[in-house]
């Protein structure tokens, strides 16, 4: 049996901080396979990717290719031992042309540390021919790869991990940028190289790729391996089951939202965007008292989505009314006056100021309104902080501690305090509780349900899927720029949010 | 016309339009510019400032800066005088071995300055900043005061003509280095580097070695320009180098080499550099004609500097607006 | 991650209380090598020689505190400019003092200002531009003052910065003080200040959380034209006289006094008290090394390395990750 298996994954765990990405996850890849992981956000399947790829460094689980234990420093480790990744951010060299970042580090050589441009020639143009007819006049050698288009620059990304002819090739969301006939002619390729004996892993959102493609899947949970199906042997139903577990835990939620506030009287914020940066063509509403949730993948436009209401994102085609009064934000100190907060994604790249104090981080805001003449009011800066500090329960040593100190959460509620300063009427939140512990998101809920109610209106992505269900009264959910789905109300389940992030068409959107 | 216009889509273009703008105000005004003999002359006075915004254009392109070329290129010159002696002919030996000795003096003070980049990961900037004033300092130590002699034979080689000047030479031989270069992985990994460390690194590339590569090259070539810069003056000088450090990224900005990395070459760097030399000579040539006083010319040099460092970001600015 | 028990507190750890320890330690060192060296009227001549580095520091600190590779190398040459506008415009005048500095200060301020639009709008890095803003204002002062200085110094600046005000200790001691006090209030103590060290910190949450990136940097960098040209005036105190290159020789050791007072050169942390200790400890070198008989080319070496062994202990780029 274990003969047969070309790369093999036995037990293996990962843990960020306190969060669990996989627990003793276990998945087997043949020869000649076409390997699907499947998952929700937060699954783990990406981890498990990154992990069989050296990408990531497991804790705990060995990692077998070819019948030896395995263990890769770094990714290079794991290319010279043939597993090629194809990775979801493009890491391309923009002013190489395509033809060398195909061969960088691996160039064929001549004499005199001279690459064999006639050889390097004639195998790109063979790559390349793989997808010319799928691709635009420019998808040529000496084209910068800067220039191509996104869809051209993820296949040079393919194209660069198939010139290490690899045994094993993953492909990780690698068709999140290609249109139809693109992802048609990969999958035939990927057909060829099945033949070749490659074994191939593939992770994707998009259900009808896996019935096109793939094999077997292995179905991922809260970084545990649910379950392991023939495809030929399954049906879109049942993975979806395996994918999102129990048929429905939308009972706890119902009753939350049930002590929800009446809405639809007048919107507190409406936005509608025409052309945007990943955003093509949407319209939201939101009501003072509610909290809105946005779903769907990672990466779908979310973020984007709460940048251009805070006016971070200024040249985009869109317009935006705040209590019906037309507003247009072009820095946030505009639309941070205009009494709206974000509370980023990235809290130690967007959100602290990691050489700074607590004190700083909490007051970054709203320093100028603590200024009695020429100096600022420290005193009362300090007494404001502790209340806030108070309100959040936040543990901390002393407010002039370096911010770093503090714990993931604790971190997290700094970054949400210092906009709680300035006592706003929107509030926008970008994956809040992400890689914060239990009790701290218990905390941070019971503080969102009480700004509810005194009238805010939230927006509020998240990427557990959990979270929008339990603490929304409304979720759109958002696939590749656009909304295909407001969920609310009974149709609020983990089953239809699931289905509609994966564009699985059978859910009518809720559009009253 | 097809022509022009893939001219104008060059990065280098800038630095085009300024070297003909130079040369017909030049032509225009003092037609003696372009008498043989004070045209060789003059290209010989550019000739360390190229080779020095060559050695620059490498350290960019790696995605580094280096602001201590001009002293590497006053130690290394110093060095060389010092080796040579005061003999017009010394013999091959001092001659040559005192070449030799500051070329490699140049290129270890780029490798020193590469390693505190790469390896100690310090700003480039910075680092550079401060070990210029190491490379100053030796310098002032090997020849405290202005003095010292260079071989005949050294001073004869840099005059020479042979169906073109000496320094055109020089540059065709640069030049077809660089096209040698660009065939090599050596290249690639150059532009990687600069371009998207991240990148390069996940391909297998020696972010570090690359870089030290760069730093050390730029001091090999700054080597080179102390020597013909030696050759060319025939004595030492400790304060030589100073501002053709500034002139060298100058060059490299208006020959359209993007200073965060990645991306240019030396083609636009040569023609900035000598656009340089001509702008500068424009504005000698336009104080003297409007009767200005000498002293405009500084401030004229100045602001003329600013503008073409600020001119690749104004065009960037001007192009977003509509 | 828990730390190995100090002996020390926390405070006397601190950077700006290392470089006073520093300067105790060298001002030790020097009267065990001279006797003499630490006498009650040497020391009250190194506080003064070290006031002037102090105030041309305050520039440089607030800008080194913006982040992003900030640095003025303008100041020297400002100082000058400050210097030789309030020499000549008062010709010796007490009462045209007030509006010559005020004139002096706001061509500082704009001076700095073209600085700050070129880095913060036209993104030319901070080094490249203030290099060659020095070119710009050395023109300047060549022009306005056709190579030679004419005017003189209004006796009333030799009572206010020369004299001793109280136990022998001159009155640019007390300015460079009170300076002190208020940089520290302007730092710690205004939304200025906290805006500051937020946009060295980490610009995108500085920008994220409301602050103008942009008009922080180009405010910034124009007080520290207007601080450079403070530092002329104190300057002119002192010397009574001024000459061409009056304040170039402050530009490296502002910088050097910055870093060693433990403001990191990434931008974000440090202080003006740090400052000040450093330009006591830099001065102290400098004397300890002229009392040694250490030449000019040991003091720039010493200088140089000074801040390469302070940037690798501060300042190291993060590490590439696969």
């Amino acid at each position: 049996m274990s003969e047969t298996l070309l790369l093999q994954a036995q037990r293996v765990s990962k843990r960020y901080g306190a969060t669990i990405a996989l627990q003793e996850a276990s998945f087997g890849l043949r020869k000649g396979e076409v390997h699907a992981l499947l998952g929700a956000n937060g699954s783990g399947k990406s981890t498990l990717a990154k992990v069989v790829a050296g990408v990531v460094a497991p804790d705990g689980g060995e990692i077998w290719l070819g019948g030896q234990a395995v263990r890769f420093r770094n990714p290079l480790e794991a290319r010279a031992a043939g597993i090629a990744v194809v990775y979801q951010e493009l890491s391309l060299v923009e002013d190489l042309s395509v033809q060398d970042n195909l061969w960088l580090g691996h160039e064929p050589p001549a004499r005199f540390g001279r690459v064999d441009a006639r050889a390097a020639r004639a195998r790109t143009e063979a790559l390349l021919g793989l997808f010319e007819d799928v691709a635009g006049p420019r998808f040529a050698p000496e084209t910068l790869a800067g220039e191509l288009p996104p869809d051209e620059r993820q296949l040079v990304e393919i194209l660069k991990a198939v010139s290490l002819e690899p045994r094993v090739l993953v492909l990780d969301e690698a068709t999140a940028s290609l249109d139809g006939r693109q992802v048609e002619r990969l999958f035939g390729l990927v057909g060829e190289w099945k033949a070749r004996g490659w074994g191939i892993v593939i992770v994707t959102h998009r259900m009808e790729e896996i019935f096109r493609v793939a094999d077997r899947a292995t179905v991922l949970r809260n970084g545990q391996v649910v379950g392991e199906v023939r495809i030929g042997e399954t049906s879109r139903e049942e993975l979806i089951g395996l994918i999102s577990g129990e048929a429905s835990r939308a009972l706890h939620s119902a009753e939350a939202r049930a002590s929800a506030p009446a809405r639809r009287t007048s919107p507190l914020l409406s936005l509608r965007v025409r052309r945007g940066r990943k955003l093509r063509g949407l319209e939201l509403e939101v009501y003072p008292g509610e909290i809105l949730g946005l779903g769907g993948l990672h990466g779908q436009g979310q973020s984007e989505l709460l940048l251009s209401l805070f006016g971070a994102l200024p040249g985009q085609d869109l317009s935006l009314r705040l209590e019906g009064q037309p507003r247009a934000f072009r820095h946030p100190s505009e639309a941070m006056r205009a009494g709206l907060a974000y509370v980023p994604g990235d809290r130690n790249r967007e959100g602290l100021l990691a050489a700074r104090s607590i004190l700083e981080n909490f007051l970054l805001p709203s320093w100028k309104s603590y200024h009695r003449g020429p100096l600022l009011d420290l005193g009362q800066a300090r007494r404001a902080a502790l209340e806030v500090g108070e309100k959040l329960k936040l543990k901390f040593g002393a407010l002039d501690d370096r911010v770093t100190s503090l714990s993931g959460g604790n971190a997290q509620k700094v970054v949400l305090g210092k906009w709680l300063l300035r006592s706003p009427r929107v509030l926008l939140l970008d994956d809040p509780t992400k890689g914060i512990d239990v009790g701290a998101k218990a905390e941070f809920y019971q503080l969102l349900a009480e700004l509810r109610a005194q009238g805010l209106g939230v927006v509020f992505y998240s990427s557990d899927d959990d979270e929008l269900l339990s603490l929304c009264d409304r979720v759109l959910v958002l696939l590749e720029g656009r909304i295909t789905a407001e969920l609310s109300h009974a149709e609020l389940t983990r089953d239809r949010l699931i289905r509609a992030s994966l564009g699985v068409k059978e859910v009518v959107s809720g559009e009253p | 016309m097809t022509l022009l216009r893939r001219l104008l889509a060059q990065p280098y273009a800038l630095a085009l339009i300024l070297l003909i703008l130079g040369l017909v105000v030049t032509a225009l005004f003092q037609p003696a510019f372009f008498t043989p003999r004070t045209f060789a002359n003059n290209l010989r006075t550019y000739l360390p400032l190229i080779l020095l915004a060559v050695g620059q254009t490498v350290v960019v392109l790696g995605g580094g800066i280096d602001l201590s070329l001009g002293a590497i290129l006053t130690l290394s010159s110093v060095v060389m005088v010092q080796a040579f002696g005061m003999e017009a002919d010394p013999g091959p030996l001092r001659t040559f071995g005192g070449v030799a000795l500051g070329l490699l003096v140049g290129t270890l003070a780029g490798a020193v300055n590469g390693f505190c980049v790469a390896y100690l990961r310090l700003q480039p900037i910075i680092a550079t900043f401060a070990t210029s004033f190491i490379w100053g300092g030796l310098a002032l130590w090997v020849l405290p005061q202005p003095g010292g002699n260079v071989p005949t034979v050294l001073q004869d080689f840099v005059r020479a003509y042979f169906l073109m000047p000496f320094s055109l030479w020089a540059v065709l031989a640069i030049l077809l280095a660089w096209a040698w270069f660009l065939g090599t992985r050596w290249a690639r990994a150059l532009y990687a580097v600069g371009g998207n460390p991240q990148a390069a690194f996940t391909s297998g590339l020696s972010v570090e070695r690359t870089r030290l590569g760069a730093y050390a090259a730029a001091g090999l070539l700054t080597g080179l320009g102390a020597f013909f810069l030696t050759a060319d003056i025939a004595t030492g000088d400790p304060l030589i180098g100073g501002p053709l450090t500034l002139a060298s990224v100058v060059a490299v900005v208006i020959g359209g080499t993007r200073l965060s990395g990645g991306a240019g070459g030396i083609v636009g760097s040569i023609l900035g550099a000598v656009a340089y030399y001509l702008l500068k000579n424009v504005v000698a040539l336009s104080v003297f004609n409007f009767n200005l006083s000498p002293q405009w010319q500084t401030l004229i040099d100045g602001t003329v500097i600013v503008l073409a460092l600020a001119a690749p970001g104004l065009l960037r600015l001007v192009r977003r607006q509509p | 991650m828990t730390r190995p028990p100090n002996p020390l507190p926390t405070l006397l750890r601190t950077p700006p209380m290392i470089a006073v320890g520093l300067a105790v330690l060298l001002l030790l060192l020097g009267e065990l090598v001279r006797p003499g060296f630490a006498d009650y009227g040497q020391v009250t001549n190194i506080l003064r020689i070290a006031a002037f580095l102090g105030i041309v520091a305050i520039g440089q600190t607030l800008v080194i505190l913006s982040g992003g590779e900030g640095i003025d190398l303008s100041v020297g040459a400002v100082v000058t400019l400050g210097a030789i506008i309030i020499y000549r415009f008062t010709g010796g005048s007490d009462a045209l003092l007030l509006p010559a500095l005020l004139i002096a200060l706001g061509v500082g301020f704009l001076i700095g200002l073209v600085n700050g639009v070129g880095i913060a709008w036209v993104k030319i890095p901070p080094l490249v531009m203030t290099l060659g803003m020095m070119g710009v204002v050395k023109g300047l002062i060549l022009v306005y003052t056709g190579g030679r200085p004419q005017g003189a110094t209004p006796p009333v600046m030799k009572s206010i910065i020369s004299d001793p005000w109280v136990l022998g200790i001159p009155g640019d001691v007390f300015i460079w003080v009170i300076l002190g006090v208020g940089v520290t209030l302007l730092l710690q103590r205004t939304a200025y200040g906290k805006a500051l060290y937020a946009i060295g910190s980490n610009r995108t949450t500085a920008r994220l959380s409301g602050v103008r990136v942009e008009r922080m940097l180009i405010l910034t960098y124009a007080l520290s034209g207007m601080f450079s040209a403070l530092g002329g005036f104190v300057l002119l105190g002192y010397l009574q006289n001024v000459f061409i290159n009056l304040g170039d020789p402050y530009t490296l050791p502002t910088i050097a006094a910055v870093v060693v007072g433990g403001t990191a050169l990434a931008g974000g942390m440090g202080g003006y008290a740090g400052t000040m200790a450093g330009a006591l400890v830099l001065t102290l070198v400098s004397s300890l090394l002229i009392t040694l008989g250490l030449p000019e080319f040991g003091r720039q070496i010493t200088y140089g390395l000074i801040l390469l062994v302070l940037l690798a202990v501060y300042g190291r780029e993060r590490r590439l990750r696969g």
